[in-house]
């Protein structure tokens, strides 16, 4: 693959929630409910368990299938399992 | 010999030897000269075992000769004892030990004979010519292919005179007599300098496509030069310049001293006397403030790139500075800091014009004239924030009343300067001074609307947990993926939100608690009876979120957050 299509992975991510984002989507969605006081970092807990989980699938698939570099094909298949294990 | 090499013209070996045994003397005279210095050779050569045997001049003789003998009877057999020496009998030998028809090998190996002697050949003849002319020669050399070695000496010969010549009179170039470049070659050395370019974009050969860039950049400031030298109409500096322009190493440089030199060079006199007595006030603050100038030149070092060129190629770097720091500032319209530095500059521009008027008055003219004007450049640059700006000036002169004192003196002379040349000046200032505003004032532009088109923010907040997942991918993944995961994280919040509403609403609220996420996370299956959501948090969120998260006990019996 040519450098340019590929993104290196992250060294340095930030820790820091962002906590406004995810008032304001969940606001966005449902306007008639409220969100307590730090529920949003326990949203955020959950979006980060979740990125984690997508990225771990994610990457066995790629794994499996020889590949170096994360394809699109893989988070796909990666995102249906997921998507479907983190139901409520 | 080597004439009768190089007349010949048939390739092989065996004519060429056959013709020079035919035309030398059947016998040498210097033969038994010859056979002595054999012998002499043969004391310093040969083994100890000869030695031992040679003890005697005349034995020595017979003895170096039979070894000789028994040498060349391994070599070539059936050779006369007289004839050992001389260089007939080894032709001979060749011609007798070499094959009869030899048809490629000759020519593989007559080839490089002939090369070199034409090499001499032209070395001889080059050798007659001046220093100049071998001073050019000796740089060609690395980019021609030593294979072509005789060739290019001849084509230089025309680089360096024959082909300036041809160009002149308008013919194709051609081979002339060698004598001709000889004599021209003091002409041709002193016109290459102005000729150089020229030669250059029509000599289109591959292996001298070092030499352009330079010469070229060379060229354009030549070319300012000239035009400035028309519309001041000074000619003597300016052509002892250019003549030594092209071989001086830091071209930047001196052109840059050159068009700082535009606007005067006649006033010299009155102004060195001011100077000369202002320079003993100021002799004492001027270290410091050419200190403060160099400081001042390493912040701005960025946007300036004459600045550069000049701290290269001049000796009096500080002053140049300082001149170049009065103007960047203005350029760039930065506000009170730039005004600070505004200040500073231009007592630096003042000091150290004064100081450099001084100091070279000293000194020959030629010299002062150039830095002459390159204060008056200073001021003249210097003029220009007055104009602009001159709330900042009166402030920069009341702050330093020594300065009040000097300075407005120093300035009524340099405005009327200023006006006395007037048209000059203001035609020639300009060309100089659109590439530095161009260079100062391009750079902020993109800046400002640097700020990048506002993104949706809900993609930034996707986008924030897609690197999250480059993050724990620890891989690297294509643009494309993270697209995907930004599809995914989309589709993701859209469930969660339903969820998280369906809880709620079961629980008969309207306010999503934490125990609705923590049962979310427990069918999701991240909590379970062994991992609960306060491990979970303390592994994955800083402390900071996990001191609002995880009810801990503090001092004063409280515990926060309170359950």
């Amino acid at each position: 693959m040519a450098l340019s299509t590929t993104v290196s992975q992250k060294k340095l991510i930030k820790r820091k929630a962002p906590r406004g984002f995810l008032k304001r989507v969940f606001k966005q969605r449902k306007p008639h409910l409220r969100l307590e006081t730090n529920s949003d970092l326990l949203v955020h807990l959950n979006c980060l368990l979740f990125v984690h989980r997508l990225a771990e699938e994610a990457r066995t698939n790629a794994c499996e299938n020889k590949c170096g570099v994360i394809k699109k094909e893989h988070v796909l298949a990666a995102a249906k399992v997921i998507l479907k294990k983190s139901r409520g | 010999m080597a004439d009768s090499y190089s007349r010949d013209s048939e390739p092989t070996t065996r004519t060429l030897l056959r013709r020079v045994l035919d035309t030398a003397d059947p016998r040498t005279p210097r033969r038994p000269r010859s056979a002595r210095t054999d012998v002499q050779r043969a004391l310093l050569q040969t083994p100890s075992s000869r030695r031992l045997r040679s003890q005697t001049k005349t034995t020595a003789r017979r003895c170096s000769n039979r070894a000789r003998s028994v040498d060349r009877l391994a070599h070539v057999q059936a050779s006369g004892h007289l004839e050992e020496q001389t260089p007939r009998t080894l032709l001979k030998n060749i011609l007798l030990t070499a094959p009869e028809s030899s048809i490629l090998m000759p020519e593989s190996v007559v080839k490089p004979v002939l090369a070199p002697q034409v090499v001499q050949a032209s070395r001889r003849e080059s050798g007659r010519g001046s220093l100049e002319l071998q001073l050019p020669e000796l740089e060609p050399p690395t980019t021609l292919a030593p294979g072509l070695l005789a060739l290019g000496r001849r084509k230089q010969r025309l680089r360096l005179s024959v082909f300036q010549q041809g160009v002149d009179l308008g013919l194709p170039p051609s081979q002339e007599p060698h004598g001709n470049a000889d004599a021209s070659s003091l002409t041709s050395s002193l016109n290459l300098t102005f000729a150089t370019p020229l030669q250059t974009q029509s000599v289109k050969r591959p292996g001298l496509a070092r030499r352009p860039p330079t010469r070229r950049a060379v060229d354009v400031g030549t070319l300012l030069q000239d035009l400035r030298d028309t519309s001041l109409a000074l000619a003597p500096p300016d052509t002892v310049l250019e003549d030594t322009q092209p071989f001086s190493q830091p071209l930047v440089g001196r052109s840059a001293s050159v068009h700082h030199s535009l606007p005067c060079r006649s006033h010299s006199g009155a102004k060195d006397v001011e100077r000369a007595a202002s320079r003993r006030t100021w002799s004492s603050g001027l270290g410091l403030q050419n200190n403060g100038a160099g400081k001042a030149a390493q912040l701005l070092a960025g946007k300036v790139e004459e600045v550069d060129a000049l701290a290269m190629g001049f000796p009096n770097i500080s002053s140049n500075i300082s001149g170049e720091d009065g103007v960047e500032p203005l350029q760039n319209g930065v506000g009170e800091e730039a005004e600070e530095r505004m200040e500073e500059s231009l007592r630096e521009v003042e000091k150290a014009a004064e100081a450099q008027g001084s100091a070279r008055a000293e000194e020959l003219e030629g010299h002062i004239e150039v830095t002459e004007a390159e204060g008056s450049w200073g001021a003249v640059e210097a003029k220009e924030p007055e104009g602009s700006s001159g709330d900042e000036d009166t402030s920069g002169r009341t702050a330093s009343p020594e300065l009040a004192s000097s300075t407005p003196e120093f300035l009524r002379a340099r405005r009327l300067q200023f006006l006395e040349p007037a048209p000059p000046p203001s035609t020639a200032v300009l060309p100089s001074e659109p590439p530095e505003p161009l260079l100062a004032r391009l750079p902020p532009k993109p800046r400002i609307p640097g700020s990048r088109p506002r993104q949706d923010p809900y993609k930034t907040g996707l986008n924030h947990y897609a690197k999250l997942f480059s993050f724990y991918a620890k891989m690297p993944m294509e643009k494309k993926a993270v697209e995907m995961v930004e599809k995914c994280l989309d589709k993701y919040f859209q469930h969660l939100c339903d969820d998280l509403e369906v809880f709620a609403a079961h629980a008969g609220r309207k306010t999503v608690r934490p125990e609705d996420l923590e049962l979310l996370m427990r069918r999701q299956g991240l909590v379970s009876d062994q991992v609960s959501l306060h491990v979970l948090v303390e592994r994955h969120l800083p402390l900071e979120y996990r001191q609002q998260l995880i009810p801990c006990a503090f001092s004063g019996n409280t515990v926060f957050p309170a359950q």
